[in-house]
C-alpha cells in the first residue's frame, strides 16, 4: 500500500471503519511513512481532545419529568376501541362461524377455512389501509413542498437575501453551487431567450439544502428550485399558492420547480424550458 | 387539543405505546438531548426539540425495530430539530453555511488576550466545535460524542455513507484549522507528536 492508496482510509482506520486485512495493510504502511503517520497522530490527537473538552450534555431530570408526564398524558388519551382489522375480522370471519356451530353444522375444516378467510381479508384489509395512508402522506407532502417553495420564495424576497452568488454567467453561479451542494446542478443559459440569469443561492426545500437559481423576466423574479430527482415528484404540473404561481417540471435527472408572480403559461413554458435545455447542451 | 388530534389521526397499527417507549427510547434520552442541545446551541431550545421528539416517538413506537432503537430516535430528535430551525430561525438555515465558515477560519475572530489565557482552553474547543457548520457539526458530533458508526449516522442523517465520510473529514478540517485553537498551543497537528 501507497500513501496514494493509505491517505483517503486513514480517518476511516482511526473510526475503526476498516476490514481486518485493510486494517493491516495500513498498519504496515503507517510504520514506513512518516508523513501519513502524522496524519494519523493528527486526527488521533483531535480525537482526544475533543473526548477531553467538547461536554456531553444530559438531560435534566426536569426534562426527563416532562417527557414522562407528556407519555402519561398521551396514554390516557389512547382510545381503548378495539382495532380496526380486529373488527373487520370479527365482522367477516367471526360471525359466520358463530351463526353455523348454533345450528350445530360446525365442522373443523370449517372453522379453519371461515378463520384462514378472514385472515386474507384482515391482510387485505390492512394492505388497502397502507395504500391510501402512503397516497395520503404523498399527497400532504407534495403539497408542502409546494407551500414551502412559495414560503422560501417569499422569505428571500421580503429578506433580501434573494442573491447570494450575483451573476449573468452560467459558469460562475454553477461552480459557486456545486460547493455547497452534495449534486451539482444544471444551471441554463436562457438569455437568447429574454430570460436572465441574476444568480443563485442555497435554500432549504424539504429539509434539505436545495440550489436556487435566480432568473428575471422583465421585472419579476423567479425563484427555481434544482433538486436530483425523486420518486416523490409533485402530482400537479401547475399550481397557485397564496398568489404565487408555482410551476413544475422533471429533466436532466432533475426536479425543477420554478415559483414566481410572473403568469401561469409563461412560468410553465419556462420551467419546461429549463428542464429541457441541459440534456441538449450548447456547444 | 393538539395532541389529542395527533392521536386520533395516527394509524391504527400504531398507536402510542408508553411500555416500549420507556425500554427502547428513554436509555436514550441523554444521546438525544445531547444532540438537540449542539444543534441548537441553546439549553431551553434543545428541551423543547427533545419534548417534540419524545411526542413523535411515541406515536410511531409501533413502526421500531428494537436493535437500532438510538439511531431511530437520534433521527426523529434531528427531523424535529430542522421542522423548528425552519419555524424559529429560517435565516440561520440559508446563512449557517458561509458565515459559520467564515467564523470558524478567521483569526481576526478572537481577542489577543483569549489566547492567552490557558484555563479558557476547553471552552475554546467547545466553542470551535459549537461554531461548526450544521451539516458538519451534525456528523462530528454524532461520531465522536455519540460515536456512532458511518452507517448509523448515514441513517440518521439521511445521507450516503460517502457523504458522511466527507462531512466529517471537512469538520475536523475545520477544527484543526481554527484559530480558536491554534492560539492556544500551536495546530493541533504539530502537538500529535
Amino acid at each position: 500500500m501507497n500513501c496514494n492508496e493509505a491517505a483517503p482510509l486513514i480517518a476511516a482506520y482511526v473510526d475503526g471503519e476498516t476490514g481486518r486485512l485493510q486494517s493491516r495493510s495500513i498498519k504496515r504502511h503507517l510504520a514506513a511513512c512518516a508523513n501519513c503517520t502524522a496524519q494519523h497522530d493528527a486526527l488521533v490527537a483531535l480525537r482526544t481532545r475533543i473526548r477531553a473538552d467538547v461536554p456531553r450534555y444530559t438531560a435534566t431530570p426536569a426534562l426527563r419529568a416532562r417527557v414522562l408526564a407528556t407519555r402519561d398524558a398521551l396514554d390516557q388519551l389512547q382510545p381503548t376501541r378495539p382495532r380496526l382489522i380486529d373488527r373487520f375480522r370479527a365482522a367477516i370471519g367471526g360471525s359466520a362461524p358463530e351463526a353455523r356451530r348454533n345450528r350445530g353444522a360446525s365442522s373443523l375444516a370449517d372453522r379453519v377455512s371461515w378463520l384462514a378467510g378472514g385472515a386474507l381479508a384482515g391482510c387485505a384489509a390492512t394492505v388497502l389501509a397502507w395504500w391510501i395512508g402512503t397516497a395520503v402522506i404523498d399527497l400532504r407532502v407534495n403539497e408542502d413542498i409546494a407551500v414551502e417553495a412559495v414560503t422560501s420564495h417569499v422569505r428571500a424576497t421580503l429578506g433580501h437575501q434573494l442573491i447570494q452568488v450575483a451573476s449573468s454567467n452560467q459558469h460562475t453561479v454553477k461552480p459557486w453551487l456545486s460547493a455547497r451542494l452534495d449534486y451539482s446542478p444544471p444551471v441554463p443559459d436562457l438569455s437568447s431567450d429574454g430570460v436572465a440569469l441574476v444568480g443563485g443561492r442555497i435554500d432549504y426545500v424539504d429539509r434539505h439544502p436545495v440550489a436556487t437559481l435566480v432568473y428575471r423576466i422583465r421585472d419579476h423574479n423567479i425563484d427555481v428550485f434544482v433538486r436530483p430527482e425523486s420518486a416523490r415528484a409533485p402530482p400537479s404540473a401547475l399550481r397557485t399558492v397564496r398568489g404565487f404561481n408555482v410551476a413544475h417540471a422533471t429533466g436532466s435527472g432533475m426536479d425543477w420547480l420554478a415559483v414566481s408572480d410572473l403568469s401561469a403559461g409563461e412560468l410553465t413554458s419556462l420551467v419546461q424550458r429549463l428542464a429541457r435545455e441541459d440534456s441538449l447542451p450548447k456547444r | 387539543m393538539r395532541r389529542g388530534r395527533g392521536i386520533t389521526g395516527t394509524p391504527e397499527n400504531s398507536l402510542p405505546d408508553p411500555t416500549r417507549f420507556d425500554a427502547l427510547v428513554l436509555p436514550h434520552l441523554d444521546a438525544g438531548y445531547n444532540l438537540a442541545r449542539w444543534l441548537t446551541r441553546d439549553t431551553h431550545d434543545a428541551e423543547d426539540v427533545v419534548q417534540d421528539a419524545c411526542i413523535r416517538a411515541l406515536k410511531y413506537i409501533a413502526s421500531l425495530e428494537g436493535a437500532d432503537a438510538r439511531a431511530w430516535f437520534l433521527k426523529i430528535v434531528r427531523n424535529a430539530f430542522y421542522d423548528w430551525l425552519a419555524r424559529n430561525r429560517p435565516a440561520e438555515i440559508v446563512n449557517d453555511e458561509n458565515e459559520a465558515v467564515d467564523a470558524a477560519v478567521d483569526p481576526a475572530a478572537i481577542e489577543p488576550d483569549q489566547a492567552m489565557i490557558r484555563k479558557t482552553e476547553l471552552r475554546l474547543l467547545a466553542d470551535a466545535v459549537a461554531a461548526l457548520p450544521l451539516q458538519y457539526r451534525e456528523v462530528l458530533i454524532l461520531r465522536e460524542i455519540e460515536e456512532l458508526s458511518y452507517k448509523e449516522i448515514a441513517r440518521v442523517a439521511t445521507i450516503p455513507v460517502g457523504t458522511v465520510m466527507s462531512r466529517l473529514a471537512r469538520a475536523r478540517g475545520l477544527l484543526q484549522r481554527s484559530p480558536l485553537l491554534y492560539a492556544v498551543n500551536g495546530p493541533v497537528t504539530r502537538n500529535a507528536r
